[in-house]
């Protein structure tokens, strides 16, 4: 007798599950035709608007897609660099210069914060990672907005998200300043096209980082073996899974990555940089005390300006040019208006 | 109490114990404290703990607890079997409600325990652990890190990942993520070589369950042929009270072990009762009690003869000079890289295959060994840095291993502890075969003075085009051989930097 009726339990959770699980596939179909994410079928074989190379100073305000950020109003700098003792400080000056916290995060906007937090090897004295005073000051300024959530993750490429989020300090700074972290959790990557995409048609990424509010962008200015030097469009390949792929022509690659998640805010932190043996450091002889914090709403401009704290130029840095000529942004910061600001 | 009650309050303690076992199993993962130790159940075993103490001749202060499971067994016999060990409750609750025959409470196949337990112990004196993957706790433990759980969180981690994709059940599924990732059943995505055999030979101990109830427990578990030879001088034993009985059976049909024996009045021998206290509660008359006795237990047929001990000598002599003569012996593999400290120290004469160590890598990189350590080291730990690496910030296996067969390392000491030397394949490595840039191994390289440098080289490529390109090249005096460079390596397949035993 129990015996049939456990039979029969089993039997129809059996039909219950598949029943369920046939539903949700269905469902899940139409859900990912309707997702934001899931981007246009438009195909843009067009190459839209690719601006003509080489051709003299790229606009100060880029042409193409629609960059998500509100345009400057009159007084506000176009980039801001701010020099002094306190990253705090330094992360309020500059963000002030350019237009304040809020004309980037309006009130009950959901936040995304990305600093570089690329390992769990060593606290942010090694300039592996980016200052939690940094990332700390952006969370209260976004709370001050009138931000709804502030959340701030990375995908470690060494070590645990877990281990890396407490060794850099920036769990505590966060959880400080009223934000949360949050760990990348696979299901919330998708696969979608990139538009502008040349070389990369399409990109299994973090779907937050497409449909947050306002996706502000901290690196921390560093050497990368590469790339040379890994500053904001370097850190997006922190929302994307498969980051080895990134490697073969990665200055486009990189260009593209940029083309698709086009963050509100870039924030360069370079109060420490890390001049050698990058990304991941572990050597004090290799890090300079730069104390310094760049700003603008111009991702491509902001890694121009940060090249010249490695003695570089924007050239040098194989993304920044290739963006610049996809349109996301200028790297002739003699167009543009730059302020500069010691705190 | 009625008997009922005791049984009940028996089956509630098993539940207790494999919630335990369970909630140290999940503790144990990269800088979890548990409020005990995480690997109590090891420090509880009296076989890992003599084993491991005979074979490294030395004493080991954590797994003296197995001399309280000793003292258990003084007291309540083969108590820990029918009460606390894990694997029995396991095998309690899978099997059949309707038993098969029950076989001759003196079947003579009950000595294959005592057998495998002589040989494991006349091995361990000649140094030699490796039957210790069939210690009851050691499967259990095994089985769950590198088959169970992993198949968990794969199964999870697709449930979430298909039903994520439905707008509302985006926020329900956030929460749940977190629960799960808290409680380490999602995240890491581990996977292990042999979890299926694994599973399979688990699934095995249970459908064993079928031919006999607890056919592990009464035929093959070495550490139930410990615990019942101490049992034979246990305190409490099972006694029948012949002027109640009535001679119905029941109790020998119930009997999970099948020791109640018809033939001597329904008598139990103390080496072979579990005091699951079953007979007690099937029994019409109460007839059945446990009472003190002091003058040792009979010795019945099947257990361990002079001979048998002679035997097993033979046996482990031959087994043990078999595996020294192994060609694994002779020259080791170039991929046997052990966990940091673990080669220095002599492994195989410390390790008890109890899987810790391989729990606690947050990459699972720590891997059970099949070929690399021979057959002797069979499960032991070994780092296949394709499949993981071992991570610059973390020093958890020395942490977790209970007999210090992988020495608890600073973390400082552990950051310079070399586990091998990285090669590339100038063959397949991007830069060298096809002269374009990649240096993916020295981005990812976490020591402070990178052991891979990049020269920047003018080549021809394989179209006969000319490009500058920079090459990877090892220095090996930096060289931790911590494998990250070939967990990342772009190549499809087998790496191009591979890292090789020192």
């Amino acid at each position: 007798m129990n015996e049939i009726d456990r039979r029969e339990f089993l039997r129809r959770m059996m039909i219950l599950g598949f029943s369920a699980s046939a539903a949700a596939t269905l469902l899940a179909r139409c859900g990912a035709a309707q997702s934001p994410t899931a981007a246009p079928t438009a195909a843009p074989t067009a190459a839209p608007t690719a601006p003509p190379p080489a051709a003299g100073p790229a606009p100060a305000t880029p042409a193409t897609a629609q960059p998500p950020t509100p345009a400057p109003s009159a007084g506000d700098a176009y980039l801001a660099v701010a020099r002094g003792e306190s990253p705090a400080a330094l992360v309020q000056t500059a963000i002030r210069a350019i237009g304040g916290m809020e004309r980037f995060v309006k009130p009950g906007a959901d936040v995304l914060i990305k600093p570089n937090i690329c390992v769990a090897y060593h606290g942010p004295e090694y300039a592996a990672t980016t200052n939690p005073e940094v990332v700390g000051a952006l969370v209260a300024l976004c709370l001050g907005a009138g931000a709804r959530r502030v959340r701030v993750m990375d995908n470690p490429f060494g070590g645990t998200p877990e281990a890396a989020y407490a060794r850099s300090g920036i769990a505590d700074a966060v959880k400080a300043a009223g934000g949360q972290m949050e760990v990348m959790s696979e299901m919330k990557y998708a696969t979608v096209p990139i538009p502008q995409g040349k070389d990369l048609k399409q990109i299994r990424i973090y779907r937050d980082a497409l449909d947050a509010d306002v996706f502000i962008n901290v690196p921390i200015a560093k050497d990368h073996g590469l790339a040379r030097l890994t500053l904001g469009m370097k850190n997006l390949l922190g929302v994307i899974w498969d980051r080895p792929a990134m490697h073969r022509n990665m200055g486009q690659r990189i260009a593209e990555l940029t083309s698709l998640v086009r963050p509100t805010l870039t924030v360069v932190d370079a109060v420490r940089i890390l001049v050698a043996n990058g990304p991941t450091g572990g050597n004090l002889a290799d890090v300079k005390q730069t104390n310094t914090v760049i700003a603008s709403a111009d991702i491509v401009a902001a890694d121009a300006w940060a090249t010249s704290l490695f003695g570089l130029k924007p050239a040098d840095v194989s993304y920044i040019p290739a963006a610049a000529k996809m349109g996301l942004g200028t790297m002739d910061l003699a167009g543009v208006r730059v302020e500069e600001i010691s705190v | 109490m009625t008997p009922q009650s005791w049984r009940r309050m028996r089956q509630a303690v098993q539940i207790l114990a494999v919630l335990l076992f369970t909630y140290l199993l999940l503790g144990t993962r990269q800088g979890l404290p548990t409020f005990l130790p995480h690997d109590l159940f090891f420090r509880v075993d009296p076989l890992a703990g003599a084993a491991a103490m005979l074979a490294g001749r030395r004493w080991i202060p954590a797994l003296a607890l197995g001399l309280a499971t000793i003292a258990l067994a003084v007291v309540a016999g083969r108590a820990w079997c029918g009460w606390l060990c894990p694997l029995g409750a396991v095998l309690d609750w899978t099997r059949p409600r309707k038993p098969a025959a029950q076989d001759d409470p003196r079947g003579n196949w009950r000595t294959a325990k005592h057998a495998l337990l002589l040989v494991i112990l006349w091995a361990a004196l000649l140094g030699n652990l490796t039957l210790l993957i069939l210690d009851p706790l050691t499967i259990l433990f095994r089985t769950m890190t590198a088959s169970v759980l992993p198949a968990v969180n794969a199964l999870l981690t697709a449930a979430e990942s298909a039903l994520y994709a439905i707008g509302p059940l985006q926020r329900p599924l956030e929460w749940a993520d977190r629960i799960l990732r808290g409680v380490g059943l999602v995240g890491g995505e581990p996977a292990f070589q042999q979890g299926i055999v694994l599973a399979l030979l688990f699934g095995a101990i249970v459908a064993l369950n079928a031919v006999r109830p607890r056919f592990w427990c009464r035929y093959l578990c070495p550490l139930g042929a410990l615990l019942g030879l101490v049992s034979k001088v246990a305190f409490l034993r099972h006694r029948v009270d012949a002027d109640a009985c009535i001679a119905c059976g029941k109790c020998a049909r119930a009997c999970p072990t099948g020791t109640i024996d018809p033939a001597r009045g329904y008598a139990a021998d103390p080496a072979e009762c579990t005091l699951c206290l079953d007979c007690a509660a099937v029994c019409p008359t109460n007839a059945v009690g446990f009472r003190g006795h002091l003058a040792p237990a009979a010795w019945r047929e099947y257990d361990p003869s002079r001979r048998q001990a002679l035997l097993a000598l033979g046996a482990a002599v031959a087994g043990v000079g078999l595996l020294r003569a192994a060609p694994a012996a002779r020259r080791e593999s170039p991929w046997l890289i052990r966990p940091p400290g673990a080669r220095e120290n002599g492994l195989l004469d410390k390790c008890i295959r109890c899987g810790e160590c391989m729990k606690v890598c947050p990459t699972s990189g720590l891997q059970p060994s099949l070929f690399a350590a021979g057959l002797e080291g069979l499960w032991t730990p070994v780092l296949v840095p394709r499949l993981g690496y071992c991570d610059y910030s973390c020093h958890s296996c020395g942490q977790a291993c209970p007999t210090g067969a992988i020495p608890p390392l600073a973390l400082d000491d552990k950051r310079r502890a070399v586990l091998g030397v990285a090669y590339i394949d100038e063959n397949r490595c991007i830069p060298w075969a096809d002269g374009v840039d990649c240096i993916v191994c020295e981005e990812m390289c976490p020591v402070p003075e990178k052991a891979i440098q990049l020269d920047v080289q003018t080549v021809t490529r394989p179209d006969g085009t000319v490009a500058e390109v920079r090459r990877p090249r090892v220095i090996r005096e930096r060289c931790i051989g911590c494998g990250i460079c070939e967990y990342k390596c772009p190549l499809n397949g087998e790496a191009a930097i591979r890292v090789h035993a020192p």
